[in-house]
């Protein structure tokens, strides 16, 4: 699965800093840049829906009961063109994210990293994983 | 693949060394692009052909940074390194230290990692020192003016990211209704996209970014002078050129204060079979004391033209109301306590 998901990966882009950007919901008015959250946890559920994706995922609490987030992602045009589809990331899939957390609290955040149990990025290319910039097609392309 | 995209460099190569002495003899050009040595193919009724779905992404910037003075042009070890430095930032893993303001994660976000194959230092290709030109007397009034209001009575100047009483105070963008023009045919994030579909006296231009198509008559039928946000849009062809005009805004999305008198121009020229010489040309007397013009390089699209039917789960809209809203009752609360 973890192979699949890194052969699968697609090229992955970083905001060029010196460009300035508009992004399409102004972060400051949703979440806080001040409070970071890493969570644990299973996924129950990808939206793959404009503008864009959500990942749900249940988050272990230590007594052993789960609480629900909601993961903001990238539209999910970008992740066609990145080789994903909403197959891609299954429901029971052990996942971290790191992100932001929403400004009053609730169980939602901005993903900024999804990480899998081997280390592995979630939608995060690299060297030899049939990414574009490798010249190899993502399962499915030509 | 590794063939189409070694191909692809091989050409991006050649007509970026064409492109740049093309376009440095043009700097002063109103014009599309001069004598192309290229002939466009045919559509069956006999205009230029320029169907397809054109990828516009690119990481120059839209004005010139100002350590580069009057250069007009990168070199290519500057090239190598800005193309590098994007290639590096889409293989290394993101630094979740560093707070970017972006709704997405950088790394999912999609604004290429080429430099405009003319070399450009900046998008803008006139006025030659690649910077918008300065504002009218009247429209620095009009921003100063603004400014003051925002903060009129000692105000703050408002909540992080902007006032939310309604999502009548979010942005057009914001709630999926439009980018409006020109801000949707200009590279951003992600969904740099648009197909152009033709038929005889009419061509059609979808663009991905947001979800809209506008049906441009050739005919010279006159402007009915309806204003909309996208405003009213009417083609011809000068050689191998597709050349629109744009009026008629309702200037509710006012790119940088310019709206209602805002008449753009573009000019389509396919230069390549695989290449569109694309130009964009602002003229508002109100706003600016020069008209001033952009342009780049459309490459086909290496995918389809994805349905970006935004409004479908606008979660973020409703999000940013509730926090207001939860905001507002810990600020009620506080008040009571005190």
């Amino acid at each position: 699965m973890t192979k699949r998901l890194a052969r699968l990966a697609g090229t992955l882009l970083l905001g060029v800093a010196a460009q300035p950007a508009t992004a399409h919901h102004s972060f400051a008015a949703e979440f806080d840049a001040n409070a970071p959250v890493t969570l644990h946890g299973t996924i129950t559920k990808l939206e793959w829906i404009n503008p864009h994706s959500w990942l749900h995922i249940d988050v272990r609490n230590p007594d052993g009961t789960t609480t629900a987030w909601m993961i903001e992602g990238a539209t999910p045009n970008t992740l066609l063109r990145r080789g994903f589809n909403r197959d891609t990331v299954k429901a029971g899939t052990e996942i971290t994210i790191v992100g932001y957390r929403a400004k009053s609290g609730a169980n939602r955040a901005n993903g900024r990293d999804l990480i899998l149990p081997d280390g592995s990025r979630l939608f995060m290319g690299s060297a030899g994983t049939g990414a574009p910039e490798d010249g190899k097609a993502p399962a499915g392309e030509q | 693949m590794r063939t189409r995209v070694l191909a692809l460099t091989a050409i991006a190569v050649a007509v970026g060394a064409l492109a740049a002495p093309a376009v440095q003899a043009q700097i002063r050009s109103a014009g599309a692009a001069e004598k192309p040595a290229f002939k466009a193919p045919r559509t069956s009724w006999g205009d230029p052909d320029l169907q397809g779905v054109w990828d516009y992404r690119t990481i120059t910037p839209m004005e010139r940074r100002p350590e580069l003075g009057d250069r007009q042009f990168y070199t290519d070890e500057e090239i190598a390194e800005l193309e590098g430095r994007a290639t590096k930032r889409m293989t290394q893993n993101p630094d979740t230290t560093v707070q970017t303001g972006l709704v997405h994660a950088e790394y999912l976000t999609d604004p290429g990692r080429h430099v405009d194959e003319s070399k450009r230092t900046s998008l803008i290709l006139d006025p030659p020192n690649g910077k918008m030109p300065p504002l009218t007397p009247a429209a620095q009034a009009r921003q100063q003016q603004a400014a003051a209001a925002r903060t009129a009575g000692g105000a703050a100047p408002g909540p992080a990211g902007g006032k939310v009483d309604s999502y009548l105070d979010r942005p057009l963008y914001e709630r999926c209704i439009t980018r409006g023009l020109p801000s949707t045919i200009l590279p951003t994030l992600y969904n740099n996209n648009i197909r152009i579909a033709q038929g005889p006296g009419y061509v059609a231009i979808v663009h991905e970014m947001i979800h809209e198509t506008r049906v441009v008559p050739l005919d010279g039928s006159p402007f009915s002078h309806v204003k909309s946000y996208l405003g009213e849009s009417r083609g011809h062809w000068e050689g191998d050129t597709l050349v629109i005009e744009s009026r008629n805004f309702n200037g509710r999305t006012n790119y940088r204060g310019s709206g209602e008198n805002l008449v753009l121009t573009e000019r389509y020229t396919k230069v390549a079979p695989d290449r569109i010489d694309f130009r964009l040309t602002f003229n508002d007397p109100t706003q600016w004391v020069q008209p001033w013009t952009v342009a780049y390089f459309m490459r086909p699209s290496e995918g389809e033209l994805y349905e970006y039917a935004c409004h479908e789960g606008n979660y973020g809209l409703r999000n940013i109301l509730e926090e207001a809203r939860l905001a507002d009752k810990a600020a009620a609360a506080a008040t009571k306590k005190q």
